[in-house]
């Protein structure tokens, strides 16, 4: 993130305040660090079954934007925190996600600078390699304005249809390309947003996961289809009958912009 | 970790929702009049596949099912019954609230039953008498209150990700019996109840391994490469035998063991490998695939990009692996040969 050009102020570690990181100062509490720096943002690491306590920590101490890099926090842990940060009025990216970038600008996560170029396509999506493989393939002919990993797991702090209206209000952003997957209903939203014209911009969409078993979690804590919902048929006629281009392969995503 | 019918039924009677008379055993059992004879195994259907008995005789049912590779059975009391119901908890995932849900048609595939009805019950404020009130009333039986804060329990303080009775059979004298369980526990959960695993003596899978009825075996890295990897291969008309994802920032040993385990399936016939390296180093991913073909002898096509991608390159080509750099060719290349 340092050198991607992010300003980095403080870390936080419990026990390692007062030493320092690549010249960063490390605290002990997330308050302290809110004391000495004025901070946008935390970005958090902390090992699942500790990751909890370090997000409330950072909303109790009023920082407005958290990335969750962490994956394998239990979901009923997830779905109080979300619910405290909306109340506090903080927004969680993730958890499970690679984070944010507005190429050439910023980074909060851990996205290799490769695929990034400066440009005009918002990326959204629920998977990390994935999303390196399609901002690589746009990257030449049209670049990318922000990319947002939302995350893989069931709950998550900021969804794929918050985002989507985002990029369509976002004066750098052309055409949004969504990356989703199966189970849950978010791209179903989306898809019922574009048919309802409030979204404007165009959309180009893929969904992994049409060979997947129903009840089998493919690998992320949310690509998983309980009762039927969010199949991968349910999600591609959502989409169609928005209007919504839908990539057979990830890589015919460049043709369809 | 999906835990099997037996064992849901234990956590069932734990927390008071009311299930049949019955006994666990690996071998023929003597039994006193109707009973149901039910194959214990993790996969669904077993209705369909006739792995489940209704008999006088149960030792001859065990018999019959022990014939069919079947090696642990729940006998139960038969339950006459003359109505059967639906019910489920689980986390809503938009709203991020328990739900439990309902139809008044169980015993059938909830997916297909138009007849379904959601419940949302916050958790700050969890089951409420009217709750239990409006369930009974759509589904027209009473005595529900034990069954729903019992689900509702499942998901709240035991992690189940779903909890499920399929079905709940009502008496003519209105007694509830949960007749099947599916219990789901959430793996990343699990490490807050060791108890439970210690009492089934289970231990959950680490890998993000699902294995599938193809003879393609697929390793990807991150979720949603290999299901794209997966899907691409049915696509262009192979047959996947599995999804393994080696994860973010897998390193030569975790790339071992994967081509190793997936080659080692009887029925994978060729390996398709689709890697794009972000924080995975190519060639950490090269140098693992050269370490599993020490013992794995079928033919294996490696897409490989990204990070340190030349040095995985020189040394898949230095070991005579063949490579691309376009999963496409990649994948038509495996399925053409």
């Amino acid at each position: 993130m340092l050198d991607y050009g992010t300003k980095v102020v403080a870390g936080v570690t419990p026990g390692k305040g007062g030493t320092t990181v690549h010249g960063v100062p490390v605290y002990d509490t997330v308050e302290e660090a809110v004391k000495e720096h004025e901070i946008d943002a935390s970005i958090v690491f902390v090992p699942a079954r500790f990751a909890p306590d370090a997000i409330y920590e950072a909303i109790d101490a009023g920082i407005k934007l958290i990335v969750v890099i962490t994956e394998h926090i239990p979901v009923l842990d997830m779905a109080k925190v979300v619910k405290y940060a909306r109340e506090k009025g903080s927004r969680i990216i993730g958890p499970n996600t690679p984070g944010i970038i507005v190429p050439e600008e910023s980074l909060v996560g851990i996205f290799p600078p490769r695929p990034f170029r400066k440009g005009k396509i918002g990326i959204v999506s629920r998977s990390g390699t994935l999303t390196y493989e399609v901002a690589e393939m746009v990257k030449e002919k049209f670049g990318q304005s922000t990319v947002i990993g939302i995350g893989g797991d069931p709950i998550v702090g900021t969804d794929m249809v918050e985002v989507v209206k985002m990029f369509d209000e976002d004066p750098e952003t052309e055409s949004i390309v969504i990356i989703g997957e199966i189970g849950g209903t978010m791209e179903e939203r989306v898809a019922k947003l574009k048919a309802e014209g409030k979204i404007k911009k165009k959309i180009v969409a893929y969904i992994a996961g049409m060979t997947a078993p129903k009840e089998k979690r493919m690998g992320h804590a949310g690509a998983v289809v309980y009762m039927g919902m969010g199949t991968f048929e349910s999600k591609i006629k959502a989409l169609k009958d928005a209007g919504i281009p839908v990539a057979t392969t990830p890589y015919e995503i460049p043709k369809l912009l | 970790m999906k835990l099997y019918e037996y064992e849901g039924k234990e956590l069932f009677k734990q927390i008071g929702i009311p299930v049949p008379k019955g006994v666990v055993t690996d071998k023929p059992i003597k039994w006193e009049g109707k009973a149901v004879v039910k194959a214990q195994i993790l996969e669904g259907g077993r209705g369909k596949r006739g792995l489940v008995k209704v008999t006088e005789n149960v030792e001859e049912a065990i018999l019959e099912l022990s014939r069919l590779g079947i090696n642990k059975f729940l006998v139960e009391e038969y339950i006459p019954h003359e109505k059967e119901i639906y019910l489920s908890a689980l986390i809503d995932r938009d709203t991020a609230e328990p739900i439990i849900v309902a139809s008044p048609e169980g015993g059938i595939d909830i997916e297909s039953s138009k007849n379904v009805k959601i419940f949302h019950i916050p958790l700050e404020r969890g089951v409420r008498g009217y709750d239990v009130l409006k369930i009974e009333k759509y589904l027209n039986v009473k005595g529900l209150e034990p069954i729903i804060k019992g689900l509702y329990r499942l998901v709240t303080e035991y992690d189940a990700e779903l909890a499920e009775i399929n079905p709940l059979a009502v008496t003519t004298d209105g007694r509830l019996y949960a007749l099947d369980s599916k219990v789901i526990l959430e793996d990343n959960a699990l490490f807050r109840h060791q108890d439970l695993l210690e009492k089934f003596g289970r231990q959950p899978s680490k890998e993000a391994y699902v294995e599938l009825d193809g003879d393609i075996g697929i390793i990807g890295n991150g979720a949603g490469l290999t299901m794209a990897t997966m899907d691409m291969v049915k696509l262009m008309g192979g047959n996947p035998a599995d999804f393994y994802d080696v994860g973010g920032g897998a390193d030569r040993e975790k790339v071992k063991e994967a081509v190793i385990k997936i080659g080692s399936n009887p029925r994978v016939k060729k390996i398709i490998m689709n890697i794009y390296g972000g924080i995975t180093r190519c060639d950490e991913v090269a140098l693992g695939i050269v370490e599993a073909y020490k013992v794995v002898k079928k033919p294996i096509f490696v897409r490989l990009s990204g990070t340190n991608e030349e040095e995985g390159w020189k040394i898949l080509e230095e070991n005579k692996i063949p490579y691309y750099t376009d999963a496409i060719t990649c994948i038509g290349d495996a399925l053409r040969s």
